[in-house]
């Protein structure tokens, strides 16, 4: 299932966070959205999940998914994983794997498996308090609880913020594997360099507009994302 | 203080002079309901005082009715019929007796000090917590003035007090109050509250300080409310049950209703609630309206004015006024041609 | 002071009767961020019900089904026309409007029954006495404790193993991000609410059998003193809530009947000022260990 966005606006208040942004996920695509704080990236992801107001339209596969209920939104495919893990710190990790059930369409089968296939900490410290986790173990857990939505469309909002340069590269490996699995993917990022070589596509945010559309073989070039960065 | 927006304190005061004035047209049965108005006019700028500018709820404010009713009420009821109502009195309350004025003055007095007692600890706490707890308060005055009989009438209701409450009385502690009210929100004291009402940190970024300011405005508040008490106890019998649930509601009632937020608010809720409740009580026995005769049972003016008070918070929690004062554009006052935000 | 058997056993009835208001206004509060100041009109109508079942000559279960069917319809109602519009309302809104709802209540109620109440007359065989070696203990007390134990038991098993609870739980802790996972509000919510109710309709069972005359104020302080264990207990988790519930209604229990009159008059002063000195020194409540921050 292929993710449309089309000339999508973001106001909050007296904010407009987001200027007719059009973007389209394939699926099996990473598509990269990498910018300046501000630049209203966070905004986009809420906004497709049904979290801010907006206007314009988000479609996948022709269902137009503006205005529809959060949980409504989570159940037609599309799985955020926040900014800030926000996993619940007194549940057990098991628990919050589980409360990701809440998101599938089908309402069969409840195996975990597969995604403790690609998240083993988290099948090893399932019973444990979610709080107790580190920082990293934290994320692959808020990335896992999405995945057993079993989602067409997967949302990262900033998965490597506060982590350690081993741990980011856990993350990036499950998204590769996970792009791999069919998913489309839409990653929020600040990390400029590695979204970009990580991506099939990335889109330079800017003011809540896309300035610049970046492939992986810019990745090298320093100048060329400076640049996109102050426009 | 800067520009004073004299205009703002113009429009309450009229309505309160024009209530004043329509009561002296009406029969004297009637005018208790005008005089008994005009007292929770009082009451309810009292709560606006505190409520509306640091946006912290009070459950608690009756109890400075009370304890103010209680002062004017213990020392002007004459010395002679003490022993009947009050017979366990303390002694150096029993020979004890002060004029009219006095009786008020003292009353405000103690509603103050009060509540600048009670404010010490509690204006720490917000939301909830600040409800609970002036909740809390409110109950342990009720218990206390309740059955102790040595600092007032215990359960029996406050007779023989002289009745210096009238319409005049009435309409003057209203515009005291409601001056008290305006020169407060209009200085820095009350500037400084209404911005941390608005933006916490921010106010606090600027050296406001919550605590302090709520502390201020709650001994204000106490001190009106304490008035009010003094003014009630002269116009009625007033027993522990009548400053209570009952009348902490329907004070909160008129504030919400009219617009917690603005003086103005404060005085048409109070002005418009009466109204409709004490037309109601009136139909209660009997009445015609448009050729129609109304006959309601008893204690449905209650019920009507719940149904208000929930409609006007799910409908306009800003209630009639929108919470906004009324100004008066174009009068030539010294100070008003400018649009200064409130 | 002397505590007799009777005593504790006042104790034990009021400890549980509270336990149970402290989990249905809690459950509520956890999902909706509400405190329901109505909350004892519901056990109000619920007795009610019972009290006119009693007078039109209904067998007891009757009545129990007809108090049920009350309270719960009076529940949903409070939900759709209160609640809900209300949502995101800042919490001094909620507060007053909850009030308004409770003195609204209590009026229609004044019209329609009087000051003077009725009496549910139809459960009173509970009210009789066992004697247990030598002292007289109302059976209610017992019944009362078995039943609040029972209903706890289900509760926590539905909130701990089922699918439901674990979303009630959620949703108690972070709404948006259980939305944003695909957590159902609105179902979540009902239900809570729902439960909410029933609790409070055995509750009204409970009351009415110690005290068989229903009047429109019924319960009005109760809900009141149970806010003041709520809150002194922990008003932001579900156990210490229960616990604190319990404990202001056991010694409310105990102490109104052992201490004299003229010191039992101040008990009501005596609980405040503990509620207070709490919120002052400990605002998450004595029995909250917990280590999140949570908003009070």
């Amino acid at each position: 299932m292929r993710l449309v966005v089309d000339n999508l606006d973001v106001r909050y208040g007296g904010v407009h966070a987001v200027r007719g942004l059009s973007l389209t996920v394939e699926p099996g695509e990473i598509v990269g959205l990498i910018g300046p704080n501000g630049a209203g990236k966070s905004s986009t992801l809420h906004a497709i999940m049904g979290l801010a107001g907006a206007s314009g339209s988000v479609q996948l596969d022709d269902r137009e998914l503006l205005g529809l209920r959060p949980e409504d939104v989570a159940r037609s495919g599309i799985a955020l994983v926040p900014e800030g893990r926000r996993i619940f710190a007194e549940l057990s990790v098991e628990e919050n794997v589980r409360l990701g059930l809440a998101g599938r369409r089908t309402r069969g089968s409840t195996d975990l498996a597969a995604v403790y296939d690609l998240f083993p900490i988290v099948h090893e410290f399932r019973a444990r308090q979610a709080g107790a986790l580190s920082g990293g173990q934290q994320q692959q857990l808020a990335i896992a609880r999405a995945l057993v939505a079993e989602p067409d469309v997967l949302l990262l909002d900033e998965p490597s913020l506060g982590l350690a340069p081993s741990v980011v590269d856990v993350v990036f490996e499950a998204l590769a594997a996970i792009k791999q699995r069919g998913l489309a993917v839409l990653l929020v990022e600040q990390r400029a360099q590695r979204t970009v070589a990580a991506s099939d596509r990335s889109h330079v945010l800017a003011n809540g507009a896309v300035q610049l559309t970046l492939g992986p073989q810019d990745a090298g070039d320093t100048e060329k994302l400076v640049a996109a960065y102050l426009s | 203080m800067r520009r004073l927006h004299l205009d703002e304190v113009i429009a309450p005061v009229a309505l309160v002079v024009a209530a004043a004035l329509l009561g002296t047209l009406v029969s004297i049965s009637t005018q208790t309901y005008f005089t008994d108005t005009l007292v929770k006019v009082s009451i309810v700028v009292a709560l606006y005082v505190f409520i509306g500018n640091s946006g912290v709820l009070s459950f608690g404010h009756v109890s400075f009715v009370a304890l103010g009713a209680w002062t004017a009420g213990v020392l002007t009821v004459p010395p002679g019929e003490k022993p009947a109502i009050m017979p366990n009195l303390a002694g150096f309350l029993q020979h004890r007796h002060v004029d009219n004025v006095e009786s008020l003055i003292l009353a405000a007095v103690v509603g103050g000090i009060a509540a600048f007692l009670v404010g010490i600890p509690l204006m720490r706490l917000s939301g909830l917590a600040a409800g609970i707890a002036t909740f809390a308060v409110l109950e342990i005055t009720h218990n206390l003035l309740q059955y102790q009989e040595r600092i007032g009438p215990g359960l029996n209701a406050f007779s023989s007090v002289p009745e210096t409450t009238g319409l005049r009385q009435a309409a003057l502690g209203a515009v005291v109050c409601i001056v008290v009210a305006f020169l407060y929100a209009r200085s820095r004291y009350g500037r400084l509250l209404r911005a941390t009402r608005e933006d916490d940190a921010a106010a606090r970024a600027v050296g406001a300080s919550v605590y302090r300011q709520r502390l201020v405005a709650f001994t204000a508040s106490g001190f009106l409310a304490g008035l009010a008490g003094g003014l009630y106890v002269h116009l009625l019998p007033v027993q522990v049950n009548s400053v209570y649930l009952d009348l902490t509601f329907i004070t909160l009632a008129m504030l919400v209703v009219g617009g917690a937020t603005s003086l103005f608010g404060a005085v048409v809720g109070a002005l418009a609630v009466s109204a409709l409740d004490s037309w109601l009580s009136v139909a209660e026995n009997g009445t015609s309206l448009l050729g129609w005769h109304i006959d309601l049972p008893a204690g449905s003016a209650e019920i009507v004015v719940g149904i208000l008070m929930a409609a006007v918070l799910i409908l306009r929690p800003s209630g009639l006024t929108g919470g906004r004062e009324l100004r008066l554009r174009g009068v030539p006052w010294r100070g008003s041609a400018s649009r200064a935000q409130g | 002071m002397t505590v007799t058997w009777q005593n504790l056993a006042d104790g034990l009835l009021l400890g549980s009767v509270y336990a149970l208001m402290a989990v249905g206004i809690g459950l509520v509060f956890g999902v909706l961020r509400l405190v329901n100041f109505a909350y004892g009109q519901l056990v109000m109508a619920g007795a009610f019900a019972l009290a006119l079942a009693s007078q039109w000559g209904w067998p007891a279960w009757a009545g129990i089904v007809l108090c049920f069917a009350v309270v719960l319809a009076l529940s949903a109602a409070m939900e759709w026309v209160v609640f809900r519009p209300l949502r995101g309302h800042s919490p001094a809104v909620m507060l007053v409007a909850t009030f308004a709802v409770a003195f609204l209540l209590q009026s229609i109620a004044l019209l329609w029954f009087g000051s003077l109440g009725k009496i549910a007359t139809s459960l009173t065989f509970l009210g009789r006495f066992w004697t247990i070696g030598g002292v007289d203990i109302r059976k209610i007390a017992i019944v009362a404790v078995i039943v609040a134990a029972v209903c706890l038991l289900l509760l926590s098993v539905l909130l701990e193993r089922t699918e439901i609870g674990l979303h009630m739980r959620a949703a108690s802790m972070d709404f948006s991000t259980a939305r944003m996972l695909g957590v159902r509000a609105n179902r979540v919510i009902s239900f809570a609410v729902l439960i909410s109710g029933a609790l409070a309709a055995v509750v009204a069972v409970m009351l009415t059998v110690q005290t068989p005359l229903v009047t429109p104020d019924f319960a009005l302080r109760d809900t009141i003193v149970v806010l003041a264990g709520v809150v002194v207990g922990g008003l932001n988790r579900p156990i210490p809530a229960t616990l604190g519930g319990f404990a202001i209604g056991f010694a409310t229990g105990v102490l109104g009947g052992a201490l004299p009159t003229d010191q039992s008059q101040y008990l009501p002063t005596f609980v405040f000022v503990a509620v207070i000195l709490v919120l002052l020194v400990r605002p998450r409540g004595l029995f909250d260990f917990s280590r999140t921050v949570e908003r009070v």
